[in-house]
């Protein structure tokens, strides 16, 4: 924690994102079944991947982040990239194929028996082929699928992802949506372009959707910059997706800092155990550390008040399990004008409800909800179509922007309303009623008010309809 | 880039919301006056003035919005040369190119430089844009906007065709993104801007799919791996508040009540048609057989007691004015009976609740993101015949063995 100048030069853009796999880096394994296994690599080790065999951790340092390799005696060849493969249209429909035919006279025993011979998966794929009763009869597509599939099952090799924020994210997010609150890679990188998130800018993050926008602010303030966050525990809170992104500290320190509701609380005192000696002087070099240690972060926590007592934030992103309406009005008065306000719910309800008391609070200006939508294609030649699996939502947003409020400042609206007002009175007194309630298409809140208050004077009608 | 002071200042860009469809720049040039159908206003009142102020006309009338400017709202309030890109497709292609501090990034076409000033604030004053644009006078137009806006150290922009004559470095960016309307003529020219030395990435802006099938050719046999392809788009939600939605209880209610009060102005009625009879007949013939009063009663209460009622008025002529009225009095007091109940009429008082829904017209198609990735060629190992069948062990047909490796 420091008092909250970012450092005055950036270090190379290499600090800001690992390209290259360093010891204690937390990586990203894709493994041949399309699946993500994470790990720390650890020296000397051993990395087991299941069936998809085994290999010496050593052999990843140094290397750059992206590449795809393939496992030999716990050795790693680095594999050329895969391009697209062409496949040749053919007349072969699956007109002759048909279902739980026993098609694969080599049975699983066989195939494990020839894995333990030491066949490669090639070979073994191909004994499969040629067994295989109605391989010819398939279309190019299907055996190209065939082979795939295949391949991810036998083959022993793997690639290591690049933490880059978008990747990351994916990652957590087909994990467990529900850990990241829903926040998709789509919908966080709309939040921090929308919160407006630069290096060097000053901002308040509510990250209870385990640290994966606080690892998009840190990313793109780039070590340079401020960060407090405010979290609902009395430790450092933890942010986990913050270790996948393998910042160094010197790129996060000095950047971030973090409060708890308590001690972002103005009003508050902060209850600290004293980091002076009781009797005086000090009773031991152990002691004179502990206290000086406790000294330090006292200071830093006072340090970290002050500067958010002191505002002036170029802006605020909310993804948090609580009421966004208390937060965002406890951390109001710590922005600056002009400052973007961004909160992300998985519900849509809990921003409706939240637009709904900002639109009548003077200070908030232009509140708009949004719902990201996100359509992947597989773009194979010849194949072209969108993916058959997609994610439902990636929540919502809500932004809104700070604004200084002049109460003495009247609207054109107002003086044009007061000649519309006029108007439309003297219109209504000459006994035209005013049925325009009925054309909305949305049940308008005034008829129904109407309908209960009036003491069924509309159900005249019906009732004189109904005996005439 | 633009002012990050607390206060607006002389020569400073702002943005200036109107409403909020309605939303412009104002370079702030003491002496002049800006004036809308929203107020008068002084630029020389506006200076001095912290940013996001509301700042009411001098005549009192209408007030403005002072914004700091951000990409985002410079998205909105751009002179538009050429189609623009927003919100949606920035952010994804930002987030997906992995674009940050310190990038360095290709851009062609400017256009109207919507996606240039978001990159421009991601990649600071450590990274760099380079910006193409190959007609001219949106060229010359840009590059007066960069100025204005403090962007000379960050982008640079070239007036040229990059399909025919590529760019102007050589391994050096990490991140291409390709907004024209033959992209794949500019494929090859990405690959040699690209570094060399580690993950780069290309994305290509287009909006029909034959264009995207098109590019993927062209990267796929440029030597692109992981291509693939997104659509992304932003559904705005309007709000509503409005009272709880009321129950059927209440409905229910209320239609028993105005059913009581029809039938209670009903018999109203026939009571005093009766009555004026009544008083005729009295005059005539004093002394009538009396009827049970209660029946009428319950009969009125009970659905279709009318046609009942009705034949019972037809062959009462020598029921009692007395009785009659009696009854009916009863009659009227049970209908006014059914009232709302109370809890639900609790429920139905102030509180309000939001609703939200789509926008019935939105925004349904922008582009297809083509992306894709070029990995390291400086790492990528030199295989020989005999290695490349052995690392890619399923290819059967020699053909599509991955065209590039080196």
């Amino acid at each position: 924690m420091d008092s909250g100048e970012g450092p005055s030069s950036v270090s190379q853009p290499e600090g800001t994102g690992a390209t290259k796999i360093k010891l204690g880096d937390t990586i990203l394994l894709r493994i041949p079944s399309g699946d993500i296994r994470t790990l720390k690599l650890e020296k000397d080790s051993t990395i087991n991947l299941g069936k998809f065999g085994s290999f010496f951790s050593n052999e990843l340092i140094d290397q750059p982040y992206g590449l795809a390799y393939d496992i030999t005696d716990k050795k790693l060849t680095v594999l050329p990239p895969k391009g697209l493969q062409e496949v040749e249209d053919t007349d072969a429909t699956n007109e002759l194929i048909n279902d739980g035919q026993a098609v694969q006279p080599l049975t699983v025993e066989e195939i494990e028996a020839l894995k333990k011979s030491g066949l490669s998966a090639s070979e073994i794929i191909e004994k499969q082929i040629e067994q295989h009763a109605n391989f010819q009869l398939k279309t190019e597509y299907s055996k190209e699928k065939y082979k795939k599939r295949k391949e991810a099952k036998y083959s022993k090799s793997f690639s290591t992802v690049i933490p880059t924020l978008f990747n990351v994210c994916e990652y957590w997010f087909n994990k467990d949506p529900s850990r990241l609150r829903d926040i998709r890679p789509d919908t966080l990188s709309q939040m921090l372009n929308l919160a407006s998130i630069r290096p060097g800018g000053r901002y308040l993050a509510v990250d209870d959707a385990s640290g994966v926008v606080v690892a998009g602010i840190l990313d793109r303030l780039g070590g340079k910059g401020r960060l407090i966050t405010i979290c609902d525990v009395d430790s450092p809170p933890a942010y986990p997706v913050v270790t996948h992104m393998n910042f160094s500290k010197e790129f996060t320190t000095p950047v971030m800092s973090s409060l708890n509701w308590a001690t972002a609380d103005e009003d508050y005192t902060p209850v600290l155990p004293s980091s002076e000696p009781t009797s005086g002087s000090y009773k031991s070099d152990a002691q004179k550390t502990r206290l000086n240690k406790r000294k330090i972060a006292s200071n830093a926590l006072f340090q970290t008040r002050d500067e958010l007592f002191n505002g002036e934030f170029d802006g605020l992103i909310v993804a948090s399990q609580y009421d966004p309406f208390s937060i965002v009005q406890k951390l109001f008065p710590y922005l600056a004008g002009s400052a973007s306000i961004v909160v992300h719910s998985p519900q849509v309800h809990v921003l409706s409800d939240l637009h709904g008391k900002l639109r009548d609070i003077p200070g908030y200006l232009g509140p708009a909800i949004t719902e990201a939508f996100l359509r992947r294609y597989q773009v194979l030649p010849g194949r072209t179509h969108p993916m058959m699996n997609a994610s439902g939502s990636g929540g919502f947003i809500l932004h809104v922007i700070k604004i200084y409020d002049d109460p003495n400042a009247s609207s054109v609206m107002a003086h044009r309303h007061k000649v519309k007002k006029l108007r439309a009175e003297n219109t209504s007194n000459t006994g035209t009623p005013t049925p325009v309630q009925s054309k909305t298409a949305t049940p308008s809140p005034t008829v129904i008010e109407d309908a209960t208050m009036t003491e069924a004077e509309p159900m005249k009608d019906h009732s004189t309809n109904a005996t005439s | 880039m633009w002012s990050t002071a607390r206060e607006v200042a002389a020569g400073d860009l702002v943005i200036i919301w109107l409403t909020r469809d309605l939303a412009q720049p104002l370079l702030i040039t003491p002496g002049k006056e800006l004036n809308s159908k929203f107020g008068v206003y002084r630029h020389s009142d506006l200076v001095g003035i912290p940013y996001g102020s509301k700042v009411g006309s001098r005549n009192g009338k209408g007030f403005i919005h002072l914004l700091r400017p951000t990409p985002e709202l410079w998205t909105l309030a751009l002179p538009h040369r050429t189609q623009i890109l927003y919100l949606a497709d920035i952010a994804f292609i930002t987030s997906w190119l992995n674009i940050k501090p310190g990038s360095r990034v290709i851009e062609a076409g400017t256009g109207s430089a919507s996606f240039s000033h978001s990159v421009a604030r991601t990649v600071g004053a450590t990274g760099h844009v380079w910006s193409y644009e190959f007609h001219e006078a949106r060229a010359k137009k840009a590059r007066e906007e960069f100025t204005q806006h403090g962007l000379d150290d960050i982008i640079t922009l070239t007036h040229r065709n990059v399909c025919k004559d590529g760019f102007t470095v050589i391994d050096t960016v990490d991140a291409v993104f390709l907004d024209l309307p033959a992209p794949w003529d500019a494929v090859d020219h990405a690959k040699k801007a690209l570094r060399t030395d580690r993950v780069t990435r290309i994305c290509c802006f287009s909006p029909c799919m034959e264009q995207v099938l098109r590019t993927v050719t062209a990267l796929n046999d440029a030597g692109f791996t992981e291509i693939t392809m997104y659509e992304t788009l932003i559904r705005p939600h309007q709000v509503d508040v409005v009272p709880p939605l009321p129950t059927i209880d209440i409905i229910g209610a209320q239609l028993k009540q105005a059913e009581a009060r029809r039938e209670a102005k009903r018999l109203r009625q026939i009571a005093n048609s009766r009555q004026a009879r009544g008083e005729k007949r009295k005059r005539e013939e004093p002394n009538e057989e009396e009827m049970p009063g209660a029946s009428t009663g319950d009969q009125a209460m009970d659905v279709g007691a009318a046609d009942a009622a009705d034949e019972e008025m037809a062959s009462s002529h020598k029921k009692s004015k007395l009785s009659e009225t009696e009854s009916l009095a009863t009659a009227v007091a049970t209908a006014a009976v059914p009232s709302i109940p109370a809890a639900s009429l609790e429920s139905i008082t102030p509180t309000k609740i939001s609703l939200s829904k789509a926008f019935p017209e939105v925004r349904g198609h922008t582009s297809y993101l083509t992306f894709a990735v070029l990995v390291p060629r400086s790492t990528a190992p030199d295989l020989s015949e005999e290695e490349e069948e052995k690392a890619s062990p399923v290819l059967t047909n020699r053909d599509t063995a991955p065209a590039e490796s080196s």
